[in-house]
C-alpha cells in the first residue's frame, strides 16, 4: 500500500472530481496517476460505498459550476437551447478546470472554447458554417457585459467627469479617458437587437454583418449600444486621458472619414458616450 | 471580566444575522435591514466594483459585516496563495469587518480550484501542515482567522483524529476561533455515524465566535448541505445546546438555494429566539428524490445578477 501523504490524497481525489469520464474511467485515471485504489483511500461506513461516497463530490462538480455557467450566459442558453448550452459548458469545464479563486473567472474562456471547438466541416452548407460563428459571438457579448457590470465605473466620478455640454468638444483643452468598464467588441453579427430581442422572448436570427458595440455603467446600469465604425475607433484611440482632438483625428484616419466629420459628430455623441458611462473627462 | 475577554477571542456577539445575497440587494436598498449583522461571501465582492459593492457599502455603513471566504483552501498541499489573500486584505481594508472566516478544507490542488469544500484527511501531517498556515494567514492579515467545521461526504482511511479533536487542537495551537456550524455537524455526524452532540459538547467553547444555521436534504442514505430549506427540528436542538455551552454567541442563518423573499429569511431567523426558550421548531428534515443533490450550492454567486 501506497504511503498516503496529505499531497498525494489531494492530487488523487482532485483527479477523480475533475478528470473526464465515467466513475470508473475517473478512478482508472486516478489510480495510474497517483498508485491508489479508492478501497485503499475512502472509508465505507454506514452501508454507503466509497464508490457512492466519492460520486457525490465528482457529480456536485460539474452540476455546481454548470449552474454558474448558465447563469453568466442566458442568451446563449436560450438561443442553443438546454441540452445543447450544457453539452459544451460541460465539455468546457472539464477541458478547462477552473485556477481562480473567484467564479467569475469562470466563463471568461469560454468564448475561445467555443470558438475553437467549432466544427471545421468544409462540406457543410456555407449558411451552416456561418450559423456556426454565431454562439462564440454571442458568449464575447455576453461575457463583455458581465465584466462592465463588476469594472469599476464612473458612480464615484466628481459631477465634471461625468457630464459635457455640447459645444466644449471645441475646446483644444478637453481631454477624455475610456471608463474601465468600458468594453468595445467587433462583432460578426449585429446582436445588439438580438440581445433586447432575447429579453423580450421574441428572438429572431441575427443579420451576420459586421457591427461595433460599446458597452459601459452609469448610476450602476450597464448600457450595451451599437455604434459606428468611427465611433469605435474614437473609444479605442481613449484607452489614456487622450485631447478629444487627437482622439478624433485618429478616429478619422482609422475610419475613413474626415476630421471635421468626426468632430461635428462628437458634438452630439460626446455628451451621450460620457452619459453611458463609455468615457469620463480628466483634467 | 478576563475571562469575558477570553471568549470568543474578545469578539463580540452580534445577535442575529443572515448572508447578504444578491437576490435581496433591492429590497435592502428600500427598507430597513430588519437583522442585527450581515456576513458576506469574500469572493463575490473581491474586485466586484459594481451595484453589488455599492450596497455593502450602503449595509456597511448601518450593520456590523463578517467576511466568509469559500476559496482560502487552508487545508490545501499548494502554496498559500498571496495574490488571494492580498485580495481578501484589501476587501477588509474596505469593509472593516468584524471578523474573517473560512473553512476547514481544500478546494483544489495543482493549480485547479474545484470550487467545492472538499474534506481533509484528518492526521498528524495535516493537522502540522493547517497550524503552520493559519498561523502565516493570521501573521498576513493581522487578526485571528475564523475556521468553520464544513459537511463532509466522505472520510479518508488515513485519518486518525476526530474532527472535534482536530478543531480542538488548531485553536489551541494557533488561537484562531472557530465558526460551528451545527448543521454541518448534523449532516456529517448522520453521514460518518457519529454523535453530534458530542462533537458540539467536545469542541473549546472559549474559541467559538458564531454559529450557522442552516436546512439540509435527506437523500435517502446520506444527507446533503443544501441550504435551500428551513432549518430541521435536529439543527435546532443543537443550536440551543451549543449556545447554552458557549454562553451565546452571533448567529447566521445560511440561505444559499432557492432563496426566499427577504422578510421570509427573518421570520426563519427569528425561529432562532424561540429555539433558545426551548420552544424548538418542528420543521422536518426535507426529504428529496431528485438525482442531482448539489452540496455548497452557488447561486448566491452567480455573477451576471450583479
Amino acid at each position: 500500500m501506497t504511503e498516503q501523504s496529505l499531497g498525494l490524497l489531494q492530487l488523487w481525489m482532485k483527479t477523480v472530481v475533475t478528470e473526464r469520464g465515467s466513475l470508473g474511467e475517473k478512478l482508472e485515471s486516478a489510480a495510474k496517476r497517483h498508485g491508489l485504489l479508492i478501497e485503499e483511500v475512502v472509508a465505507e461506513k454506514r452501508g454507503l460505498s466509497a464508490h457512492e461516497r466519492i460520486s457525490i463530490y465528482t457529480s456536485g462538480y460539474v452540476a455546481r459550476l454548470l449552474e454558474c455557467m448558465r447563469a453568466d450566459f442566458p442568451v446563449l442558453r436560450r438561443f442553443a437551447g438546454d441540452s445543447v448550452f450544457d453539452a459544451f459548458a460541460k465539455a468546457y469545464i472539464v477541458t478547462e478546470p477552473p485556477h481562480s479563486p473567484s467564479l467569475f473567472d469562470l466563463g471568461a474562456d469560454f468564448p475561445k472554447f467555443l470558438e475553437e471547438t467549432k466544427p471545421k466541416n468544409s462540406q457543410a452548407q456555407a449558411e451552416i458554417i456561418a450559423l456556426l460563428d454565431l454562439p462564440p459571438e454571442i458568449a464575447r457579448l455576453e461575457r463583455a457585459r458581465t465584466e462592465a457590470m463588476r469594472a469599476r465605473g464612473t458612480e464615484n466620478d466628481p459631477p465634471a467627469a461625468t457630464s459635457l455640454s455640447p459645444f466644449e468638444i471645441f475646446s483644444e483643452d478637453l481631454k477624455v479617458q475610456a471608463t474601465p468598464c468600458l468594453r468595445l467588441l467587433e462583432l460578426k453579427f449585429s446582436l445588439v437587437d438580438f440581445f433586447q430581442e432575447t429579453d423580450q422572448n421574441q428572438p429572431s436570427q441575427p443579420d451576420r454583418r459586421l457591427s461595433f458595440v460599446a458597452i459601459g455603467r452609469a448610476d450602476y446600469c450597464v448600457h450595451v449600444k451599437k455604434i459606428e465604425r468611427w465611433q469605435f475607433a474614437f473609444l479605442k484611440a481613449c484607452e489614456y486621458p487622450v485631447s478629444a482632438h487627437v482622439a478624433a483625428r485618429r478616429a478619422a484616419e482609422q475610419s475613413g472619414n474626415e476630421p471635421s466629420f468626426v468632430l461635428a459628430q462628437l458634438v452630439v455623441w460626446l455628451p451621450v458616450a460620457i452619459q453611458f458611462g463609455f468615457l469620463r473627462q480628466v483634467s | 471580566m478576563q475571562n469575558l475577554q477570553h471568549q470568543r477571542l474578545g469578539l463580540p456577539n452580534l445577535g442575529l444575522g443572515v448572508g447578504l445575497r444578491n437576490q435581496h440587494f433591492s429590497h435592502l436598498m428600500r427598507h430597513d435591514p430588519q437583522v442585527d449583522w450581515f456576513e458576506i461571501i469574500s469572493e463575490n465582492f473581491m474586485d466586484n466594483f459594481g451595484f453589488a459593492r455599492h450596497v455593502l457599502e450602503r449595509v456597511a455603513a448601518i450593520r456590523p459585516i463578517v467576511m466568509h471566504g469559500v476559496s482560502l483552501s487552508v487545508g490545501g498541499a499548494d502554496p498559500l496563495d498571496w495574490i488571494y489573500l492580498k485580495s481578501l486584505r484589501t476587501l477588509a481594508d474596505f469593509v472593516q469587518p468584524k471578523w474573517i472566516s473560512d473553512h476547514l478544507c481544500w478546494t483544489g490542488v495543482a493549480n485547479v480550484n474545484t470550487h467545492d469544500l472538499l474534506p481533509m484527511p484528518l492526521t498528524e501531517e495535516s493537522l502540522l501542515h493547517v497550524v503552520d498556515r493559519v498561523r502565516q494567514i493570521q501573521d498576513f492579515l493581522q487578526r485571528p482567522l475564523i475556521l468553520e467545521n464544513p459537511s463532509t461526504y466522505l472520510e479518508f482511511k488515513e485519518s486518525t483524529i476526530t474532527e472535534w479533536d482536530f478543531l480542538s487542537e488548531l485553536a489551541k495551537e494557533t488561537g484562531c476561533g472557530l465558526l460551528l456550524d451545527v448543521n454541518n455537524v448534523y449532516v456529517s455526524s448522520y453521514n460518518h455515524g457519529f454523535d453530534a452532540e458530542h462533537y458540539v459538547r467536545s469542541l473549546p467553547h472559549s474559541s467559538i465566535v458564531q454559529i450557522h444555521l442552516a436546512g439540509p436534504t435527506d437523500c435517502g442514505q446520506y444527507l446533503v448541505d443544501t441550504h435551500d430549506q428551513p432549518v430541521p427540528a435536529a439543527v435546532w436542538r443543537l443550536y440551543k445546546l451549543a449556545q447554552e455551552l458557549t454562553g451565546g454567541v452571533s448567529t447566521l442563518l445560511e440561505w444559499d438555494a432557492n432563496i426566499p423573499d427577504f422578510p421570509d429569511l427573518v421570520v426563519e431567523l427569528r425561529k432562532a429566539e424561540a429555539a433558545l426558550q426551548g420552544m424548538i421548531p418542528d420543521a422536518p428534515l426535507h426529504q428529496s428524490g431528485a438525482a442531482q443533490i448539489v452540496s455548497n450550492p452557488v447561486d448566491f454567486q452567480l455573477g451576471s445578477q450583479t
